[in-house]
Protein backbone atom coordinates (compact mmCIF):
# COMPACT_ATOMS: atom_id res chain seq x y z
CA UNK A 1 0.00 0.00 0.00
CA UNK A 2 1.38 3.37 -0.99
CA UNK A 3 -1.32 5.93 -0.13
CA UNK A 4 -4.60 6.48 1.69
CA UNK A 5 -7.30 9.12 1.97
CA UNK A 6 -10.48 9.67 4.00
CA UNK A 7 -13.36 12.10 4.10
CA UNK A 8 -14.80 13.62 7.20
CA UNK A 9 -17.43 11.14 8.36
CA UNK A 10 -20.89 12.27 9.30
CA UNK A 11 -24.40 11.10 10.06
CA UNK A 12 -25.39 13.07 6.94
CA UNK A 13 -23.04 14.68 4.42
CA UNK A 14 -25.80 16.65 2.71
CA UNK A 15 -23.20 18.96 1.22
CA UNK A 16 -21.88 16.35 -1.25
CA UNK A 17 -23.07 13.47 -3.42
CA UNK A 18 -21.58 10.02 -3.07
CA UNK A 19 -19.22 10.53 -6.02
CA UNK A 20 -18.15 13.90 -4.64
CA UNK A 21 -17.29 12.19 -1.34
CA UNK A 22 -15.24 9.59 -3.24
CA UNK A 23 -13.39 12.43 -4.98
CA UNK A 24 -12.63 14.05 -1.60
CA UNK A 25 -10.97 10.84 -0.36
CA UNK A 26 -9.22 10.14 -3.69
CA UNK A 27 -7.73 13.64 -3.72
CA UNK A 28 -6.28 13.11 -0.26
CA UNK A 29 -4.85 9.72 -1.26
CA UNK A 30 -3.18 11.11 -4.38
CA UNK A 31 -2.03 14.51 -3.18
CA UNK A 32 -1.53 14.42 0.61
CA UNK A 33 0.59 11.28 0.95
CA UNK A 34 4.32 11.36 0.40
CA UNK A 35 4.37 9.59 -2.99
CA UNK A 36 5.64 10.23 -6.47
CA UNK A 37 2.47 9.11 -8.23
CA UNK A 38 0.01 10.90 -10.49
CA UNK A 39 -3.63 10.22 -11.19
CA UNK A 40 -2.74 8.81 -14.63
CA UNK A 41 -0.53 6.17 -12.98
CA UNK A 42 -3.62 4.39 -11.60
CA UNK A 43 -4.17 1.32 -13.80
CA UNK A 44 -7.65 0.44 -12.57
CA UNK A 45 -10.06 0.62 -9.65
CA UNK A 46 -11.85 -1.64 -7.21
CA UNK A 47 -15.08 -0.01 -6.11
CA UNK A 48 -16.39 -0.95 -2.67
CA UNK A 49 -19.97 -0.25 -1.62
CA UNK A 50 -22.59 -2.31 0.14
CA UNK A 51 -26.11 -1.35 -0.81
CA UNK A 52 -27.87 -0.33 -3.99
CA UNK A 53 -30.90 0.55 -1.84
CA UNK A 54 -29.54 3.57 0.01
CA UNK A 55 -29.30 5.61 -3.20
CA UNK A 56 -31.66 3.53 -5.35
CA UNK A 57 -28.95 3.45 -8.01
CA UNK A 58 -27.56 0.32 -9.59
CA UNK A 59 -24.10 0.29 -11.20
CA UNK A 60 -22.88 3.12 -9.00
CA UNK A 61 -19.36 1.90 -9.67
CA UNK A 62 -19.60 3.30 -13.17
CA UNK A 63 -20.58 6.72 -11.85
CA UNK A 64 -17.53 6.65 -9.57
CA UNK A 65 -15.25 5.52 -12.37
CA UNK A 66 -16.26 8.32 -14.74
CA UNK A 67 -16.58 10.98 -12.03
CA UNK A 68 -12.99 10.34 -10.96
CA UNK A 69 -11.90 10.25 -14.61
CA UNK A 70 -10.59 6.68 -14.87
CA UNK A 71 -12.38 5.63 -18.08
CA UNK A 72 -11.60 3.50 -20.09
CA UNK A 73 -9.46 1.65 -17.52
CA UNK A 74 -10.77 -1.51 -15.80
CA UNK A 75 -12.97 -1.38 -12.73
CA UNK A 76 -14.87 -3.93 -10.64
CA UNK A 77 -17.41 -3.61 -7.86
CA UNK A 78 -16.96 -5.66 -4.69
CA UNK A 79 -19.86 -6.29 -2.28
CA UNK A 80 -19.94 -8.44 0.82
CA UNK A 81 -22.12 -6.78 3.45
CA UNK A 82 -20.16 -5.26 6.32
CA UNK A 83 -16.99 -6.92 5.02
CA UNK A 84 -17.25 -5.15 1.66
CA UNK A 85 -14.23 -2.94 2.37
CA UNK A 86 -12.04 -5.77 3.64
CA UNK A 87 -12.95 -7.88 0.63
CA UNK A 88 -12.17 -4.93 -1.68
CA UNK A 89 -8.71 -4.50 -0.14
CA UNK A 90 -8.14 -8.24 -0.64
CA UNK A 91 -9.34 -7.93 -4.23
CA UNK A 92 -7.02 -4.97 -4.82
CA UNK A 93 -4.19 -7.07 -3.43
CA UNK A 94 -5.16 -9.97 -5.73
CA UNK A 95 -5.30 -7.69 -8.77
CA UNK A 96 -1.81 -6.36 -8.04
CA UNK A 97 -0.26 -9.66 -6.94
CA UNK A 98 -1.55 -11.38 -10.09
CA UNK A 99 -0.09 -8.67 -12.30
CA UNK A 100 -3.48 -7.60 -13.70
CA UNK A 101 -2.87 -4.10 -12.35
CA UNK A 102 0.42 -2.48 -11.35
CA UNK A 103 -1.31 0.28 -9.42
CA UNK A 104 -4.85 -0.20 -8.09
CA UNK A 105 -7.10 2.32 -6.38
CA UNK A 106 -9.61 0.85 -3.93
CA UNK A 107 -12.52 3.25 -3.51
CA UNK A 108 -14.92 2.62 -0.62
CA UNK A 109 -18.01 4.71 0.08
CA UNK A 110 -21.56 4.69 1.39
CA UNK A 111 -24.18 7.36 1.83
CA UNK A 112 -26.69 6.00 4.29
CA UNK A 113 -28.45 9.22 5.26
CA UNK A 114 -30.88 9.61 2.38
CA UNK A 115 -33.39 7.31 4.06
CA UNK A 116 -34.52 7.66 7.69
CA UNK A 117 -32.60 5.72 10.35
CA UNK A 118 -35.28 3.05 10.86
CA UNK A 119 -35.46 2.45 7.10
CA UNK A 120 -31.65 2.34 7.03
CA UNK A 121 -31.73 -0.35 9.70
CA UNK A 122 -34.30 -2.21 7.64
CA UNK A 123 -32.04 -2.07 4.56
CA UNK A 124 -29.17 -3.43 6.63
CA UNK A 125 -31.46 -6.19 7.92
CA UNK A 126 -32.20 -7.16 4.32
CA UNK A 127 -28.67 -8.56 4.57
CA UNK A 128 -30.17 -11.27 6.76
CA UNK A 129 -32.27 -14.15 5.43
CA UNK A 130 -35.49 -12.48 4.26
CA UNK A 131 -37.50 -15.74 4.25
CA UNK A 132 -36.76 -16.74 7.81
CA UNK A 133 -34.90 -14.18 9.94
CA UNK A 134 -36.03 -10.80 8.66
CA UNK A 135 -39.81 -11.33 9.16
CA UNK A 136 -39.26 -12.19 12.85
CA UNK A 137 -38.20 -8.64 13.59
CA UNK A 138 -35.31 -8.04 11.24
CA UNK A 139 -32.84 -5.78 13.00
CA UNK A 140 -29.14 -6.41 13.27
CA UNK A 141 -28.87 -5.09 16.81
CA UNK A 142 -31.41 -7.76 17.79
CA UNK A 143 -29.32 -10.52 16.20
CA UNK A 144 -26.14 -9.28 17.89
CA UNK A 145 -27.97 -8.93 21.19
CA UNK A 146 -28.90 -12.63 21.02
CA UNK A 147 -25.26 -13.52 20.33
CA UNK A 148 -24.01 -11.21 23.09
CA UNK A 149 -26.45 -12.72 25.59
CA UNK A 150 -25.25 -16.21 24.70
CA UNK A 151 -21.61 -15.06 25.08
CA UNK A 152 -22.47 -13.74 28.54
CA UNK A 153 -24.23 -17.00 29.43
CA UNK A 154 -21.41 -19.16 28.09
CA UNK A 155 -18.42 -17.20 29.42
CA UNK A 156 -19.60 -14.70 32.04
CA UNK A 157 -18.92 -11.62 29.89
CA UNK A 158 -20.47 -8.52 31.50
CA UNK A 159 -22.23 -5.37 30.33
CA UNK A 160 -19.50 -3.37 32.12
CA UNK A 161 -16.81 -5.01 30.00
CA UNK A 162 -18.82 -4.20 26.89
CA UNK A 163 -19.17 -0.60 28.08
CA UNK A 164 -15.37 -0.40 28.41
CA UNK A 165 -15.04 -1.15 24.70
CA UNK A 166 -17.43 1.71 23.88
CA UNK A 167 -15.51 4.12 26.10
CA UNK A 168 -12.15 3.12 24.62
CA UNK A 169 -13.28 3.51 21.01
CA UNK A 170 -15.39 6.60 21.47
CA UNK A 171 -12.63 8.35 23.43
CA UNK A 172 -9.94 7.36 20.91
CA UNK A 173 -12.15 9.03 18.29
CA UNK A 174 -11.88 12.33 20.15
CA UNK A 175 -8.34 12.66 18.73
CA UNK A 176 -9.24 11.71 15.15
CA UNK A 177 -10.50 14.65 13.12
CA UNK A 178 -12.34 12.37 10.66
CA UNK A 179 -14.48 10.80 13.40
CA UNK A 180 -18.23 11.32 13.45
CA UNK A 181 -18.35 11.53 17.27
CA UNK A 182 -15.65 14.23 17.44
CA UNK A 183 -17.40 17.62 17.30
CA UNK A 184 -14.23 19.47 18.36
CA UNK A 185 -12.27 18.50 15.24
CA UNK A 186 -14.79 17.34 12.63
CA UNK A 187 -17.04 20.08 11.21
CA UNK A 188 -19.57 17.41 10.15
CA UNK A 189 -19.65 15.55 13.51
CA UNK A 190 -22.67 14.86 15.70
CA UNK A 191 -22.90 18.03 17.76
CA UNK A 192 -24.00 16.21 20.93
CA UNK A 193 -21.21 13.60 20.80
CA UNK A 194 -17.81 13.79 22.54
CA UNK A 195 -16.07 11.71 25.21
CA UNK A 196 -18.04 9.22 27.33
CA UNK A 197 -17.70 7.20 30.54
CA UNK A 198 -18.63 3.63 31.46
CA UNK A 199 -21.51 5.09 33.43
CA UNK A 200 -22.78 6.94 30.33
CA UNK A 201 -22.84 3.67 28.40
CA UNK A 202 -24.57 1.74 31.18
CA UNK A 203 -27.19 4.46 31.53
CA UNK A 204 -27.85 4.82 27.81
CA UNK A 205 -31.20 3.29 26.77
CA UNK A 206 -31.47 -0.37 25.82
CA UNK A 207 -31.87 -0.94 22.10
CA UNK A 208 -31.92 -4.75 22.34
CA UNK A 209 -30.98 -6.20 25.72
CA UNK A 210 -28.11 -6.44 26.66
CA UNK A 211 -27.04 -3.88 24.02
CA UNK A 212 -27.53 -0.20 24.74
CA UNK A 213 -27.38 2.77 22.42
CA UNK A 214 -23.70 3.46 23.17
CA UNK A 215 -22.76 -0.20 22.58
CA UNK A 216 -23.75 0.13 18.94
CA UNK A 217 -21.85 1.48 15.96
CA UNK A 218 -22.60 4.58 13.94
CA UNK A 219 -24.36 4.88 10.59
CA UNK A 220 -22.38 7.18 8.33
CA UNK A 221 -21.84 9.00 5.08
CA UNK A 222 -18.30 9.09 3.77
CA UNK A 223 -15.55 7.57 1.66
CA UNK A 224 -12.11 6.02 1.98
CA UNK A 225 -9.48 5.38 -0.68
CA UNK A 226 -6.43 3.12 -0.62
CA UNK A 227 -3.80 2.87 -3.35
CA UNK A 228 -2.01 -0.44 -3.78
CA UNK A 229 1.02 -0.98 -6.00
CA UNK A 230 3.28 -3.81 -7.09
CA UNK A 231 6.52 -4.22 -5.16
CA UNK A 232 8.51 -2.84 -8.08
CA UNK A 233 6.36 0.29 -8.46
CA UNK A 234 6.01 0.83 -4.71
CA UNK A 235 9.79 0.96 -4.22
CA UNK A 236 10.07 3.59 -6.94
CA UNK A 237 7.33 5.95 -5.76
CA UNK A 238 7.73 5.98 -1.98
CA UNK A 239 10.39 5.48 0.70
CA UNK A 240 7.81 4.16 3.14
CA UNK A 241 5.59 1.55 1.47
CA UNK A 242 3.50 -0.62 3.79
CA UNK A 243 3.50 -4.30 2.83
CA UNK A 244 0.57 -6.68 2.85
CA UNK A 245 2.08 -9.77 4.45
CA UNK A 246 -0.99 -11.95 4.50
CA UNK A 247 -4.71 -11.90 3.93
CA UNK A 248 -7.40 -14.39 4.89
CA UNK A 249 -11.14 -14.69 4.40
CA UNK A 250 -13.71 -16.89 6.08
CA UNK A 251 -17.43 -17.52 5.82
CA UNK A 252 -20.27 -19.01 7.81
CA UNK A 253 -23.96 -19.85 7.52
CA UNK A 254 -26.12 -16.83 6.63
CA UNK A 255 -28.50 -17.69 9.49
CA UNK A 256 -26.44 -17.81 12.68
CA UNK A 257 -28.85 -20.42 14.07
CA UNK A 258 -27.79 -22.89 11.37
CA UNK A 259 -24.17 -22.95 12.54
CA UNK A 260 -22.93 -26.15 14.12
CA UNK A 261 -22.37 -26.54 17.83
CA UNK A 262 -19.53 -29.02 17.70
CA UNK A 263 -18.03 -29.94 21.05
CA UNK A 264 -14.31 -29.17 20.96
CA UNK A 265 -14.68 -27.91 17.40
CA UNK A 266 -12.47 -24.83 17.59
CA UNK A 267 -9.96 -24.62 14.70
CA UNK A 268 -6.76 -23.99 16.66
CA UNK A 269 -4.23 -21.24 16.03
CA UNK A 270 -0.53 -22.13 16.40
CA UNK A 271 -0.28 -20.90 20.01
CA UNK A 272 -3.47 -22.58 21.23
CA UNK A 273 -3.95 -25.90 23.03
CA UNK A 274 -6.74 -28.38 22.28
CA UNK A 275 -7.52 -28.88 25.98
CA UNK A 276 -8.56 -25.23 26.33
CA UNK A 277 -11.71 -25.91 24.35
CA UNK A 278 -12.48 -29.57 25.05
CA UNK A 279 -16.00 -28.79 26.26
CA UNK A 280 -16.80 -25.72 24.18
CA UNK A 281 -19.62 -26.01 21.64
CA UNK A 282 -18.31 -24.21 18.57
CA UNK A 283 -19.05 -21.89 16.92
CA UNK A 284 -22.69 -21.78 18.03
CA UNK A 285 -24.04 -18.24 18.07
CA UNK A 286 -21.43 -16.91 20.51
CA UNK A 287 -18.34 -17.02 18.28
CA UNK A 288 -17.43 -16.16 14.71
CA UNK A 289 -15.91 -19.14 12.93
CA UNK A 290 -15.41 -17.00 9.81
CA UNK A 291 -13.27 -14.58 11.83
CA UNK A 292 -11.19 -17.43 13.19
CA UNK A 293 -10.72 -18.87 9.69
CA UNK A 294 -9.69 -15.50 8.22
CA UNK A 295 -7.12 -15.01 10.99
CA UNK A 296 -5.78 -18.56 10.62
CA UNK A 297 -5.04 -17.98 6.93
CA UNK A 298 -3.57 -14.51 7.39
CA UNK A 299 -1.35 -15.61 10.30
CA UNK A 300 -0.06 -18.56 8.29
CA UNK A 301 0.92 -16.33 5.37
CA UNK A 302 2.55 -13.73 7.63
CA UNK A 303 4.28 -16.30 9.89
CA UNK A 304 2.42 -15.14 12.97
CA UNK A 305 2.45 -17.72 15.73
CA UNK A 306 1.57 -15.45 18.64
CA UNK A 307 -0.68 -12.59 17.52
CA UNK A 308 -0.75 -10.77 20.87
CA UNK A 309 3.05 -10.48 20.80
CA UNK A 310 3.65 -10.09 17.07
CA UNK A 311 0.98 -7.51 16.27
CA UNK A 312 1.42 -3.89 17.38
CA UNK A 313 -1.98 -2.45 16.46
CA UNK A 314 -5.39 -3.64 15.24
CA UNK A 315 -8.32 -1.96 13.52
CA UNK A 316 -11.27 -4.32 13.83
CA UNK A 317 -14.97 -4.29 12.97
CA UNK A 318 -16.58 -3.14 16.25
CA UNK A 319 -20.16 -3.07 14.97
CA UNK A 320 -21.06 -3.77 18.60
CA UNK A 321 -19.01 -3.66 21.78
CA UNK A 322 -19.89 -7.33 22.22
CA UNK A 323 -18.56 -8.21 18.77
CA UNK A 324 -15.24 -6.48 19.49
CA UNK A 325 -14.91 -8.77 22.53
CA UNK A 326 -15.95 -11.80 20.46
CA UNK A 327 -13.42 -10.82 17.80
CA UNK A 328 -10.51 -10.65 20.29
CA UNK A 329 -11.15 -14.36 20.80
CA UNK A 330 -11.59 -15.24 17.12
CA UNK A 331 -8.27 -13.51 16.37
CA UNK A 332 -6.61 -15.46 19.17
CA UNK A 333 -5.57 -12.39 21.17
CA UNK A 334 -6.85 -14.30 24.17
CA UNK A 335 -8.65 -17.60 24.80
CA UNK A 336 -12.31 -18.04 23.86
CA UNK A 337 -14.26 -16.73 26.81
CA UNK A 338 -11.65 -14.28 28.03
CA UNK A 339 -12.27 -11.42 25.61
CA UNK A 340 -14.02 -9.32 28.25
CA UNK A 341 -11.00 -9.61 30.53
CA UNK A 342 -8.71 -8.34 27.77
CA UNK A 343 -10.44 -4.97 27.60
CA UNK A 344 -10.84 -4.88 31.38
CA UNK A 345 -7.08 -5.28 31.79
CA UNK A 346 -6.44 -2.41 29.37
CA UNK A 347 -4.50 -4.56 26.90
CA UNK A 348 -6.39 -3.06 23.95
CA UNK A 349 -6.34 0.55 25.18
CA UNK A 350 -4.41 3.14 23.18
CA UNK A 351 -1.54 2.85 25.71
CA UNK A 352 -1.95 -0.93 26.17
CA UNK A 353 0.16 -3.80 24.83
CA UNK A 354 -1.99 -4.15 21.71
CA UNK A 355 -4.09 -1.08 20.95
CA UNK A 356 -7.35 -1.92 19.17
CA UNK A 357 -9.21 0.70 17.14
CA UNK A 358 -7.05 3.77 17.81
CA UNK A 359 -9.14 5.49 15.09
CA UNK A 360 -12.27 5.04 17.17
CA UNK A 361 -13.51 2.22 14.97
CA UNK A 362 -17.13 1.84 13.94
CA UNK A 363 -18.36 3.00 17.35
CA UNK A 364 -16.29 6.17 17.53
CA UNK A 365 -15.26 7.10 14.00
CA UNK A 366 -17.63 5.83 11.31
CA UNK A 367 -19.52 3.01 9.68
CA UNK A 368 -20.22 4.01 6.10
CA UNK A 369 -20.39 0.33 5.20
CA UNK A 370 -18.49 0.13 1.89
CA UNK A 371 -15.89 2.61 3.15
CA UNK A 372 -15.31 0.93 6.51
CA UNK A 373 -12.84 -1.81 5.62
CA UNK A 374 -10.98 0.59 3.35
CA UNK A 375 -10.86 3.15 6.18
CA UNK A 376 -9.21 0.47 8.33
CA UNK A 377 -6.54 -0.06 5.68
CA UNK A 378 -5.93 3.70 5.46
CA UNK A 379 -5.73 3.99 9.25
CA UNK A 380 -3.33 1.05 9.47
CA UNK A 381 -1.22 2.50 6.64
CA UNK A 382 -0.83 5.82 8.48
CA UNK A 383 -0.17 4.05 11.80
CA UNK A 384 2.63 1.95 10.29
CA UNK A 385 4.11 4.93 8.46
CA UNK A 386 4.05 6.78 11.79
CA UNK A 387 1.98 9.65 10.35
CA UNK A 388 -1.38 8.99 12.05
CA UNK A 389 -0.92 12.11 14.14
CA UNK A 390 -0.41 14.30 11.11
CA UNK A 391 -3.58 13.05 9.42
CA UNK A 392 -5.69 12.87 12.58
CA UNK A 393 -4.66 16.32 13.77
CA UNK A 394 -3.50 14.91 17.13
CA UNK A 395 -0.51 12.78 18.14
CA UNK A 396 -2.55 10.92 20.75
CA UNK A 397 -3.79 8.30 18.29
CA UNK A 398 -0.35 7.27 17.01
CA UNK A 399 0.75 3.88 18.33
CA UNK A 400 4.43 4.51 18.88
CA UNK A 401 6.83 2.31 16.97
CA UNK A 402 4.05 0.22 15.37
CA UNK A 403 5.61 -2.12 12.82
CA UNK A 404 2.93 -4.70 12.12
CA UNK A 405 -0.85 -4.56 12.35
CA UNK A 406 -4.04 -6.38 11.48
CA UNK A 407 -7.23 -5.10 9.88
CA UNK A 408 -10.44 -7.08 10.28
CA UNK A 409 -13.64 -6.64 8.28
CA UNK A 410 -16.88 -8.43 9.15
CA UNK A 411 -20.29 -8.95 7.51
CA UNK A 412 -23.71 -10.12 8.59
CA UNK A 413 -23.82 -12.12 11.77
CA UNK A 414 -20.28 -13.24 10.92
CA UNK A 415 -21.07 -14.52 7.44
CA UNK A 416 -18.05 -13.04 5.62
CA UNK A 417 -14.93 -11.99 7.53
CA UNK A 418 -11.52 -10.89 6.30
CA UNK A 419 -8.24 -10.37 8.15
CA UNK A 420 -5.22 -8.73 6.55
CA UNK A 421 -1.75 -8.24 7.99
CA UNK A 422 0.12 -5.07 7.08
CA UNK A 423 3.72 -4.27 8.01
CA UNK A 424 6.35 -1.59 7.68
CA UNK B 1 -45.39 16.72 -7.77
CA UNK B 2 -41.86 16.48 -6.41
CA UNK B 3 -41.56 17.35 -2.76
CA UNK B 4 -38.58 19.59 -1.98
CA UNK B 5 -36.77 19.01 1.30
CA UNK B 6 -34.04 21.65 0.97
CA UNK B 7 -33.03 24.34 -1.51
CA UNK B 8 -29.25 24.50 -0.93
CA UNK B 9 -28.05 21.89 -1.40
CA UNK B 10 -31.12 20.93 -3.41
CA UNK B 11 -32.68 17.84 -1.80
CA UNK B 12 -35.83 16.24 -3.24
CA UNK B 13 -38.01 13.41 -1.88
CA UNK B 14 -38.46 10.29 -4.05
CA UNK B 15 -40.86 7.51 -2.96
CA UNK B 16 -40.28 3.94 -4.21
CA UNK B 17 -42.60 0.95 -3.96
CA UNK B 18 -42.42 -2.56 -5.38
CA UNK B 19 -44.23 -5.90 -5.21
CA UNK B 20 -42.41 -9.25 -5.47
CA UNK B 21 -43.93 -12.62 -6.30
CA UNK B 22 -41.70 -14.67 -4.05
CA UNK B 23 -41.51 -18.48 -4.23
CA UNK B 24 -40.70 -20.59 -1.18
CA UNK B 25 -39.74 -23.34 -3.61
CA UNK B 26 -39.22 -26.74 -2.00
CA UNK B 27 -39.61 -25.38 1.54
CA UNK B 28 -43.33 -24.84 0.78
CA UNK B 29 -44.46 -27.85 2.90
CA UNK B 30 -43.29 -26.08 6.07
CA UNK B 31 -45.89 -23.40 5.50
CA UNK B 32 -48.69 -25.61 4.18
CA UNK B 33 -48.32 -28.03 7.10
CA UNK B 34 -48.81 -25.18 9.57
CA UNK B 35 -52.41 -24.92 8.40
CA UNK B 36 -52.85 -28.59 9.47
CA UNK B 37 -51.37 -27.81 12.89
CA UNK B 38 -48.11 -29.65 12.17
CA UNK B 39 -44.47 -28.58 12.31
CA UNK B 40 -42.62 -30.15 9.41
CA UNK B 41 -38.96 -29.70 8.60
CA UNK B 42 -36.18 -31.50 6.75
CA UNK B 43 -33.54 -34.02 7.72
CA UNK B 44 -30.46 -35.36 5.96
CA UNK B 45 -30.38 -39.09 6.74
CA UNK B 46 -26.83 -39.42 5.48
CA UNK B 47 -25.41 -36.65 7.71
CA UNK B 48 -27.91 -37.22 10.56
CA UNK B 49 -28.74 -33.53 10.73
CA UNK B 50 -32.23 -32.02 11.08
CA UNK B 51 -32.55 -28.45 9.91
CA UNK B 52 -35.03 -25.77 10.93
CA UNK B 53 -35.56 -23.66 8.84
CA UNK B 54 -35.89 -26.51 6.36
CA UNK B 55 -33.48 -26.94 3.45
CA UNK B 56 -34.29 -29.09 0.44
CA UNK B 57 -30.59 -29.78 -0.02
CA UNK B 58 -28.10 -30.71 2.72
CA UNK B 59 -25.22 -28.20 2.96
CA UNK B 60 -22.89 -30.89 4.32
CA UNK B 61 -23.23 -33.55 1.55
CA UNK B 62 -25.41 -31.79 -1.07
CA UNK B 63 -27.77 -34.76 -0.96
CA UNK B 64 -31.53 -34.24 -0.88
CA UNK B 65 -33.23 -34.05 2.51
CA UNK B 66 -36.49 -35.69 3.67
CA UNK B 67 -39.45 -34.12 5.46
CA UNK B 68 -39.95 -35.07 9.12
CA UNK B 69 -42.44 -33.94 11.74
CA UNK B 70 -41.15 -32.25 14.91
CA UNK B 71 -42.93 -31.60 18.19
CA UNK B 72 -42.22 -27.87 18.37
CA UNK B 73 -41.18 -28.23 22.01
CA UNK B 74 -37.85 -27.06 23.28
CA UNK B 75 -35.96 -24.51 25.35
CA UNK B 76 -34.49 -21.04 25.05
CA UNK B 77 -30.89 -20.89 23.82
CA UNK B 78 -30.60 -17.08 24.13
CA UNK B 79 -32.98 -14.12 24.19
CA UNK B 80 -33.22 -10.34 23.80
CA UNK B 81 -35.88 -7.71 24.39
CA UNK B 82 -36.00 -5.21 21.54
CA UNK B 83 -36.79 -1.56 22.22
CA UNK B 84 -35.92 -0.42 18.70
CA UNK B 85 -36.01 -2.09 15.27
CA UNK B 86 -36.12 -1.55 11.54
CA UNK B 87 -38.99 0.54 10.21
CA UNK B 88 -41.24 -2.41 9.47
CA UNK B 89 -41.40 -3.60 13.08
CA UNK B 90 -41.45 -0.31 15.01
CA UNK B 91 -45.19 -0.83 15.60
CA UNK B 92 -44.52 -4.11 17.46
CA UNK B 93 -42.07 -2.70 20.03
CA UNK B 94 -41.12 -3.83 22.57
CA UNK B 95 -40.89 -7.53 21.65
CA UNK B 96 -38.65 -10.47 22.53
CA UNK B 97 -36.45 -12.41 20.13
CA UNK B 98 -35.21 -15.88 21.03
CA UNK B 99 -33.12 -18.61 19.54
CA UNK B 100 -34.71 -21.89 20.59
CA UNK B 101 -33.30 -25.41 20.78
CA UNK B 102 -36.09 -27.74 19.62
CA UNK B 103 -36.55 -31.47 20.22
CA UNK B 104 -35.15 -33.41 17.28
CA UNK B 105 -33.63 -30.33 15.62
CA UNK B 106 -29.89 -29.72 15.35
CA UNK B 107 -29.95 -26.03 14.46
CA UNK B 108 -31.27 -23.27 16.73
CA UNK B 109 -34.35 -21.45 15.44
CA UNK B 110 -34.94 -17.71 15.50
CA UNK B 111 -38.43 -16.71 16.52
CA UNK B 112 -40.34 -14.32 18.76
CA UNK B 113 -41.28 -15.18 22.32
CA UNK B 114 -44.73 -14.15 23.45
CA UNK B 115 -45.14 -14.13 27.20
CA UNK B 116 -47.06 -12.22 29.84
CA UNK B 117 -43.98 -12.33 32.08
CA UNK B 118 -40.98 -11.13 30.04
CA UNK B 119 -39.03 -10.54 33.26
CA UNK B 120 -39.08 -14.29 34.00
CA UNK B 121 -37.44 -15.29 30.74
CA UNK B 122 -34.08 -17.03 31.01
CA UNK B 123 -31.75 -19.27 29.06
CA UNK B 124 -32.90 -22.89 29.33
CA UNK B 125 -36.58 -22.02 29.90
CA UNK B 126 -39.01 -24.51 28.32
CA UNK B 127 -41.03 -23.26 25.36
CA UNK B 128 -43.35 -24.61 22.68
CA UNK B 129 -43.98 -23.26 19.20
CA UNK B 130 -47.38 -21.78 18.40
CA UNK B 131 -49.00 -21.08 15.04
CA UNK B 132 -51.04 -18.05 14.04
CA UNK B 133 -54.73 -18.63 13.23
CA UNK B 134 -54.49 -16.11 10.43
CA UNK B 135 -51.60 -17.35 8.33
CA UNK B 136 -49.61 -14.68 6.53
CA UNK B 137 -47.35 -17.35 4.98
CA UNK B 138 -44.26 -15.89 6.62
CA UNK B 139 -41.88 -17.27 9.23
CA UNK B 140 -43.56 -14.90 11.68
CA UNK B 141 -46.66 -17.16 11.55
CA UNK B 142 -44.80 -19.20 14.17
CA UNK B 143 -43.66 -18.02 17.58
CA UNK B 144 -42.65 -19.46 20.95
CA UNK B 145 -44.58 -19.37 24.23
CA UNK B 146 -43.54 -20.59 27.67
CA UNK B 147 -44.38 -24.32 28.06
CA UNK B 148 -45.67 -24.53 31.60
Amino acid sequence: MVAGGLTYFSKARKDKTQEELAAEAARMALFENDINLGKDDIDGTIVSYFSDHFENQLLFGSIIQDYLGFNPKPSVRIEGGGATGGLAIRDGYAHVASGLLDVAMVIGFEKMSEVNTAKGNEFIALASDTDWDFPIGGFYSGYYALMAKRHMEEFGTTEEQMAMVAVKNRNNAQHNRFAQTNPKMNPFAMKDAGPITVDDVLKSPYVATPLKRLDICLMSDGAAVAILASEEVAKKITDTPIWIEGTGAGTDFMRAGDRPRTVGGVPLLPHEKKEWYKKLEYPGVHSFRAGRESARQAYKQANITNPLKQLDVIELHDAYTSSEIQTYEDLGLTQYGKGGKLVEEGVTAIDGDLPVNPSGGLIGAMHAVGATGVMQAVEMFWQLQGVAGKFHGSDKTQVKGAERGLIHSHAGTGTYVTATIMAR
Amino acid sequence: MTEIFSIDPLIIKTPYEIEYKHSYGKTTPFFTSLSKGKFMTTRCERCKVTFLPPRADCPYCLGETKWVEISGKGKIHTFSTLHYSGEKFLKDLPFQLVYVELEGVDTVFLTRLKTKHPEKVKVGMKIKLKVSRDLEWRSSDVWAEPDE
